[in-house]
């Protein structure tokens, strides 16, 4: 899945927006018991370290993947230091900048193995929603969360309806992976906002 | 699998489903609102949300060929290939226990309707055809791949006129294929009546050397800053 690939936004901005993936492998891993238990055992650690969202427990053990958000590279490098001493087995994913994920992993001594490059978007690009508000919808990587939900609340929050805050919360609720950034998109709608002044 | 359909004698025209829709297919008519079957992908996101106050939104039976909406649209159904929900694979996240793709390769994502505007699933054939011609090796655990029906790229005929808020097109080539690729990508960028997305999987030299990036710079093809990177803690 691509989901946590394509999330468009400036450098600054998607430096508070990192995706962790744990997944097992189909035919490889997944029947295992052990190491379904260690898949948990990876929800625990992400649950520890504050993510931002997460994909909720009911939901662990029903795919291959469990997953998180968090706003701090740091929470990553911890989390990351984590697994590598627990060795648990499970494939680890980190979605983000390379140039922060290449720095922590080079500190703690990991290896990159594999990397999914995006080379953004072709064809009718005239027929989608503005950059910034693309920077918010494409947080939710199966597109759950739709354009006119992220300008009915610009509207709203204009009026003073709803607050910036409740706006990025009813955002989130359409993502059912847990890795929709509800504090990243405050600071988007925050900006949008901005330039409206 | 089942449709959706919104209950006009239930429904207020309160406009909240309407605003959730990915694909704008929810729409008012005199103070009632319905769904465009046309341009619904069936993702079930309006139904998923609970958000009609006066639960006028239903789902009746979906059959083929509009149940592949659905499998594709719906993030919630699990697909009976992958057991990934959704319409996407493991892809590079368990590469370091799969080996999908080794050094003397790389693979694509070329993802049809993403961001956010979906495609026809007879779009694909522009890529499938041309990318057979090429010689790549379609990932045979990718549930758009159980789609092309012959060893031209051919889609099944009944399918093609489905829309899907988005669809995979994955596969690997050779290094020395790469450049007839990447000019198929630049000539379907004019061609294309969607948008897709280009996602480029490779593995990572020991010295963190990613070694496609320069050839896709050269090429013109500008690497975005942020990717996924499996960072080699899985082991069989």
């Amino acid at each position: 899945m691509t989901h946590s690939l394509h999330r468009k936004g400036t450098i600054e901005n998607l430096n508070s927006d990192y995706v962790i993936i744990a997944m097992l492998a189909a035919g490889y891993n997944d029947k295992i018991p052990s190491i379904k238990k260690n898949h948990f055992r990876v929800g625990e650690i992400l649950e520890k370290h504050g993510p931002v969202n997460i994909l909720r427990k009911a939901g662990w053990g029903i795919s291959s993947v469990i997953q998180a958000c968090f706003d701090d590279i740091e929470k990553v490098k911890n989390i990351l230091i984590e697994l590598k001493k627990e060795e648990l087995g499970i494939s680890i994913v980190v979605s983000g900048l390379v140039s922060e994920i290449k720095k922590i992993t080079t500190e703690i001594g990991l290896t990159m193995h594999t990397v999914h490059l995006s080379l953004g978007e072709f064809g009718k690009k005239s027929e989608l929603p503005l950059e910034k508000v693309l920077e918010i919808t494409t947080m939710c990587g199966h597109h759950c969360v739709s354009s006119q939900s992220v300008e009915y609340y610009i509207e709203n929050i204009k009026k003073g309806k709803i607050t910036i805050e409740k706006a990025a919360e009813n955002l989130t609720k359409p993502c059912v992976c847990g890795i929709f950034n509800t504090k990243r998109a405050m600071n988007i709608l925050k900006s949008i906002l901005e330039d409206y002044k | 699998m089942e449709t959706l359909i919104i209950t006009l004698e239930k429904c207020i025209g309160c406009g909240q489903c309407v605003i959730v829709c990915p694909t704008r297919s929810i729409k008012l008519n005199d103070d009632k609102a319905f769904i465009d079957k046309n341009t619904c992908v069936e993702c079930s996101t309006c139904y998923r949300l609970s958000i009609c106050p006066v639960n006028a939104i239903k789902k009746e039976r979906l059959k083929m060929p509009r149940l592949v909406r659905n499998l594709f649209s719906d993030v919630i159904t699990p697909h009976k290939l992958t057991g990934v929900p959704g319409r996407g694979t493991e892809e590079m996240k368990t590469n370091d226990i799969t080996n999908r793709i080794g050094f003397s390769e790389i693979g694509f994502s070329i993802e049809l309707g993403r961001p956010g505007l979906g495609t026809n699933v007879g779009e694909a054939e522009k890529f499938t055809i041309p990318l057979t011609k090429i010689g790549v090796t379609f990932e045979k655990d990718n549930p758009f791949t159980a789609l092309i029906i012959d060893n031209k790229g051919h889609i099944r005929e009944d399918l093609k006129n489905e829309i899907v808020l988005s669809l995979i097109v994955e596969f690997k080539v050779s290094y020395e294929k790469i450049p007839e690729v990447l000019n198929l990508i630049k000539r379907l960028d004019k061609e294309i009546n969607t948008v897709f997305s280009v996602g480029i999987i490779s593995r990572v030299k020991e010295d963190g050397e990613i070694p496609i990036c320069d050839l896709l710079t050269r090429s013109g093809f500008p690497v975005r800053p942020n990717a996924k990177i499996n960072v080699g803690l899985g082991n069989r």
